[in-house]
C-alpha cells in the first residue's frame, strides 16, 4: 500500500523536536553564562567581520582594471568569492545536521518500531534541517550584504534579492549536503573504530584550518599596518582571481543578481540549480532515512579486534588513568576537544605570536615578547583545559560504579588530574620549545613560560574538576556522552579568560610602564606571573581537596 | 474459625550461623530532597555459604539497600559491615572483598571486554599469574567467546550483563552482590550462572541478589529478605519453604502485597473518618 503523508503526524513530530530543543532554555536547565557568552562571541565576530570585510572591500573595489576602477566587476568577484565560502560552510553544516538528524538521532530507533511512515518522518526531519540552515543563511547573507551596502552604492534590487537569497541558499546547501552525507557517514563509521587514524586526521584538519585562519589574520594585520595589501593585487593575481571566479557556480549567479548583471541567465541558472537540488534532496535524504531506519532496527556495527590476554598487574591509580584516557580517546567529540586542541595549542600560540609580536612592536614601539607569549599561553591553555569542566560528569553512571570499587577518593580524583596534567605539560612544553626555537623567546623566558603555563594549567584542572564534582550532571544518553555544554563549562570558560586577561594583561602593562620609564625592573614580569602562579596553584589544590573525602562519601548527585 | 497460619510466620528465620560476611544493622536511607525514607530500619546478616535474595515490589528499596551495601550511596542511619570492615569508616578494605553487578549494567563501553576485565583485575589487585586461569574459568560459565575482544559499546544487553558479571568475579570476592542479575540473560547462561552461584557459595563465599523472578529466587536462595516500601518485612528460610509441597511462592509474595494494600486502604479510611469528624 502506498504510504500517505500524514500532516497531523508531521505537526506532532515537529512539536516533539521543538519541546526537545527548548528544554535547554527552561529555567532550571538554562545555561545563562553560556548563552550570553555565545551571543557575545557571535556579536563580536559579526562586528569584526563587518569592520574588516568593509575595509578589505574598500581596498579591493579600488583595484584598477586596465588603468581604471571597475566597481561592479570587482564587487561581482568579491561577492562570488564570499558566497562560495558561505555555501561551503553551509554545506559542511548541512552534512553535519543531516547526519545528526538521521544517522545519530536517538529518536530514529524508537520511530522505527512505531507506526510512523518514513515519508512523514522524512518531511519533519527535512523541515528541521531546513530551518536550521535558514538561520545560518540569514545571519551570513545579511551580514555580508549589509557590509556591501554600507561600503558601495547598490541598487534597490540588491535589497530585494537579499530576502529570496536567504531562503534559496539553504535549499542548495541541503541538496549538496545530502549528496555528501552518505559518504561522510560511511567515512565516519569507518573511522569510528580507527581511533589513531581518526585522531591524526581530525588534528591535521583542525591544524590546517587554524593555519588558514592565521593567514587571514596576517592579511588583516597587513591591512592595519600599511598599503602592502593594495600592492598584493597586481595584474597577474587579478586575472587569476577573475579566472577562478568564472567557475564559482552557483555563487556567481547570486553575485550577478545582486550586482544587476546577466539577470536572465543568472536567474534561470539559480532556478535550474534549485530544481535539481530539490529533486536531489528529496530522493537522497529519503533513501538515506530509509537506510538509517533499517540499520537502526538491524543493529549497529561490530568491531572485530585482535585477541589479547589480560594485562599484567598495574596499580589502581594507573588503571584509572588508562580508563580515563580510553574514555576520551575513543569518544570522537572528547578526543577532538581535548587531545586535538592540546596538540594544536602550540601552533595556535605560535601563529598568534607571529602576528601580534610585530603588531605590538609597530603600534607601541616596544618589544614585549615574553609578556605576549605569557598572555597567549595562558589564554589558549585555559581554552584547552575547559574540557576538564566535565572531568566528573562525563563518567556518567560509571562514577557510582567506580565509587563502589576499592579506590580511595584521592586515587579517583588524582588520576583525573594526573591525566589532564600530562596533557598540559606536553602541550606547554611544545609551546615553549616552539617559541624558543623560532626566536620569539630566549631559553630562560621559554622555561619560565612553561613553568607558569603548567602551574596555571594545574589551577584550571583542579578548579574545573572540583567545580564539576560539586555540580555534576550525568548524561541520560546510553553512552553517557555529554553533547552540550552547561553552566559549569561556561563559567569555567569565563574564569579561564579572566585569569589569562588579568595575569597576562597585568604583566604586559607593567612591562610597558617599566620600558617607558626606562626602569631596570624588567624581572617584575617574572616575579608577578611566577608569584601569581604559585599562590593560585596552592589555593586551587586546597579547593580541590577541601572536605573532598566527606563530599565523596555523601555524593548522590548527577541525578541518579 | 481458626485463622490459617501465614507463610511468613511459619518460615521466619530462627537461627544464625557464626561466619558473618555482611551485617546490615538498622539501615536508614533518605534521598536528598525527599521527605520519606527509601529504606527504613533494615537489619539482616549474610553468612558464608549462603545465597540471600532481596525480594520486593518495584520501588520497595531493594536496589537502594544494595547500593548502600556497595558503598555507592551514603546512608542516613545504621551501620554496614563487610567482612568485619565498616563501609563508612574503612570503605576501601570493605569494598576489596566484594564484587557487584548493578541493575543498569554501568560499564566502561569505550573499552574492549578484555580491557575492562584487565581494569577490574587491576582495581581489585588480582596477581598477574592468576589472571589467565580466572578468565578461563569465567569464560566457561559466561561463554562470551571472541566478543571479549570487541568494544563493549558493540555488545547487546545480555552481553553487557555477562561482562559485568565477569568483571565482578575476576577477584573471586567473598561477597558477590547482584541487582536483578538474570535480566537479559539467555536461558543457557541463566542456568550456567545459577549453577555457578551454588558452586561459588559452596567454596565459602556469600551472594546477595535482588530479583523479581520469584521462581528463580525460590530455586537459588537459601534465605529471602522481604522489603516493602523501604521496610524490612521478614527474613525467611526459603529452603524449608520450598520443601513443603503445599508451598506456593507466588501466593506467599502476593499475600504480603494484599496485606499492604489493605493496610493502606484502612489508613486512608481512618484518615477520611478523622477528616469528616473535623469537618463536622
Amino acid at each position: 500500500m502506498k504510504e500517505k503523508i500524514n500532516f497531523h503526524l508531521i505537526k506532532t513530530l515537529l512539536k516533539k523536536q521543538f519541546i526537545e530543543r527548548t528544554y535547554g532554555y527552561k529555567r532550571k536547565n538554562f545555561d545563562v553564562v553560556g548563552f550570553i557568552l555565545r551571543l557575545a562571541i557571535i556579536a563580536m565576530l559579526m562586528t569584526v567581520f563587518i569592520i574588516f570585510f568593509g575595509r578589505f572591500m574598500d581596498i579591493y573595489i579600488s583595484v584598477k582594471d586596465g588603468g581604471a576602477v571597475n566597481v561592479p566587476l570587482r564587487l561581482g568577484e568579491l561577492l562570488s568569492i564570499v558566497y562560495t565560502i558561505v555555501i561551503i560552510f553551509m554545506t559542511i553544516s548541512a552534512i553535519s545536521r543531516i547526519n545528526h538528524e538521521i544517522f545519530n538521532a536517538d529518536d530514529i530507533k524508537t520511530f522505527a518500531a512505531m507506526p510512523i511512515g518514513a515519508k512523514s518522518l522524512f518531511i519533519s526531519k527535512l523541515i528541521v534541517i531546513y530551518l536550521n540552515q535558514l538561520v545560518f543563511s540569514a545571519v551570513a547573507v545579511l551580514t555580508v550584504n549589509i557590509t556591501v551596502a554600507i561600503h558601495s552604492a547598490v541598487s534597490p534590487l540588491f535589497f530585494v534579492f537579499t530576502v529570496p537569497a536567504c531562503f534559496v541558499l539553504p535549499l542548495i546547501t541541503i541538496a549538496i549536503g545530502s549528496v555528501l552525507a552518505l559518504p561522510f557517514n560511511l567515512l565516519s563509521r569507518f573511522l569510528q573504530s580507527k581511533f589513531v587514524i581518526n585522531f591524526i586526521l581530525v588534528t591535521a584538519i583542525a591544524g590546517g584550518l587554524f593555519y588558514l585562519y592565521s593567514i587571514i589574520l596576517g592579511g588583516v594585520k597587513e591591512m592595519l599596518l600599511g598599503d602592502s595589501l593594495r600592492y598584493f593585487f597586481n595584474e597577474a593575481r587579478m586575472s587569476a582571481i577573475a579566472g577562478a571566479v568564472s567557475y564559482m557556480y552557483p555563487a556567481k549567479w547570486f553575485a550577478n543578481m545582486f550586482t544587476g548583471t546577466e539577470y536572465l541567465v543568472s536567474g534561470l541558472g539559480i532556478v535550474a540549480v534549485l530544481a535539481v537540488c530539490l529533486v536531489l534532496s528529496v530522493v537522497i535524504i529519503n533513501y538515506i532515512l530509509r537506510g538509517a531506519l533499517q540499520s537502526r532496527v538491524a543493529g549497529t556495527q561490530r568491531f572485530i579486534r585482535r585477541s589479547k590476554p589480560l594485562s599484567n598487574c598495574k596499580s589502581g591509580f594507573f588503571a584509572l588513568v588508562k580508563k580515563e584516557f580510553l574514555l576520551i580517546f575513543r569518544t570522537p567529540s572528547y578526543m577532538f576537544s581535548y587531545f586535538s586542541v592540546a596538540v594544536i595549542m602550540p601552533l595556535m600560540v605560535y601563529f598568534c605570536m607571529s602576528i601580534s609580536s610585530s603588531l605590538v612592536t609597530t603600534l607601541v614601539g616596544l618589544e614585549c615578547n615574553p609578556e605576549l607569549a605569557l598572555f597567549l599561553t595562558l589564554l589558549f591553555g585555559a581554552l584547552t583545559n575547559v574540557f576538564c569542566a566535565t572531568n566528573i560528569s562525563r563518567d556518567g553512571q560509571m562514577f557510582y560504579t567506580v565509587k563502589a570499587m576499592p579506590f580511595g577518593y584521592k586515587t579517583v580524583f588524582f588520576s583525573k588530574v594526573f591525566l589532564c596534567m600530562l596533557v598540559t605539560v606536553v602541550s606547554q612544553l611544545a609551546t615553549a620549545v616552539l617559541l624558543a626555537s623560532t626566536g620569539y623567546l630566549v631559553w630562560y623566558s621559554a622555561l619560565f613560560i612553561f613553568i607558569v603555563g603548567t602551574l596555571f594549567g594545574f589551577v584550571h584542572v583542579c578548579v574545573a574538576t572540583r567545580y564539576d564534582f560539586n555540580h555534576a550532571r550525568f548524561s541520560t544518553e546510553d553512552d553517557g556522552e555529554i553533547k552540550e555544554s552547561d553552566n559549569v563549562v561556561s563559567a569555567l570558560i569565563v574564569l579561564g579568560l579572566l585569569v589569562s586577561v588579568l595575569v597576562g594583561g597585568a604583566v604586559f602593562v607593567i612591562r610597558l610602564i617599566m620600558l617607558l620609564f626606562n626602569s631596570d625592573f624588567g624581572y617584575a614580569t617574572y616575579l608577578i606571573a611566577g608569584g601569581a602562579a604559585v599562590v593560585s596553584s596552592v589555593l586551587a589544590y586546597l579547593y580541590l581537596i577541601g572536605k573532598l573525602g566527606k563530599k565523596y562519601y555523601e555524593f548522590e548527585g548527577g541525578e541518579l | 474459625m481458626r485463622k490459617p497460619e501465614k507463610y511468613s510466620e511459619r518460615y521466619e528465620m530462627q537461627s544464625t550461623t557464626p561466619q558473618e560476611v555482611v551485617r546490615v544493622n538498622g539501615l536508614y536511607k533518605k534521598y536528598s530532597g525527599s521527605s520519606v525514607y527509601a529504606v527504613e530500619n533494615v537489619t539482616f546478616s549474610c553468612y558464608e555459604g549462603e545465597i540471600v535474595g532481596l525480594l520486593g515490589h518495584n520501588g520497595a528499596g531493594k536496589s537502594t539497600t544494595l547500593k548502600c551495601i556497595e558503598g555507592m550511596l551514603p546512608f542516613s542511619g545504621g551501620e554496614i559491615y563487610i567482612n568485619g570492615h565498616d563501609i563508612k569508616k574503612d570503605p576501601v578494605k570493605a569494598k576489596q572483598s566484594m564484587g557487584f553487578v548493578t541493575d543498569n549494567h554501568a560499564v566502561f563501553i569505550k573499552m574492549t571486554g578484555i580491557q575492562y576485565l584487565s581494569f577490574m583485575a587491576d582495581a581489585y589487585k588480582v596477581p598477574t599469574k592468576r589472571r589467565a586461569e580466572r578468565l578461563k574459568k569465567l569464560e566457561e560459565v559466561f561463554c562470551l567467546g571472541d566478543a571479549v575482544n570487541n568494544l563493549i559499546s558493540s555488545y547487546s544487553h545480555g552481553m553487557r550483563q555477562k561482562i559485568c558479571m565477569m568483571g565482578s568475579l575476576i577477584h573471586m570476592p567473598k561477597l558477590w552482590i547482584m541487582d536483578e542479575p538474570m535480566t537479559g540473560l539467555d536461558p543457557r547462561t541463566m542456568r550456567a550462572v545459577q549453577n555457578f552461584m551454588h558452586e561459588y557459595v559452596a567454596m565459602g563465599n556469600c551472594i546477595i541478589f535482588s530479583s523479581h523472578a520469584l521462581h528463580t529466587v525460590a530455586r537459588i536462595c537459601d534465605r529471602v529478605v522481604l522489603i516493602r516500601k523501604g521496610k524490612q518485612i521478614s527474613d525467611l528460610n526459603v529452603k524449608a519453604m520450598v520443601e513443603d509441597p503445599s508451598f506456593d511462592f507466588e501466593e506467599f509474595f502476593l499475600e504480603g502485597e494484599r496485606e499492604a494494600a489493605e493496610e493502606a486502604l484502612n489508613d486512608r479510611a481512618g484518615l477520611s473518618a478523622v477528616q469528616t469528624e473535623d469537618d463536622q
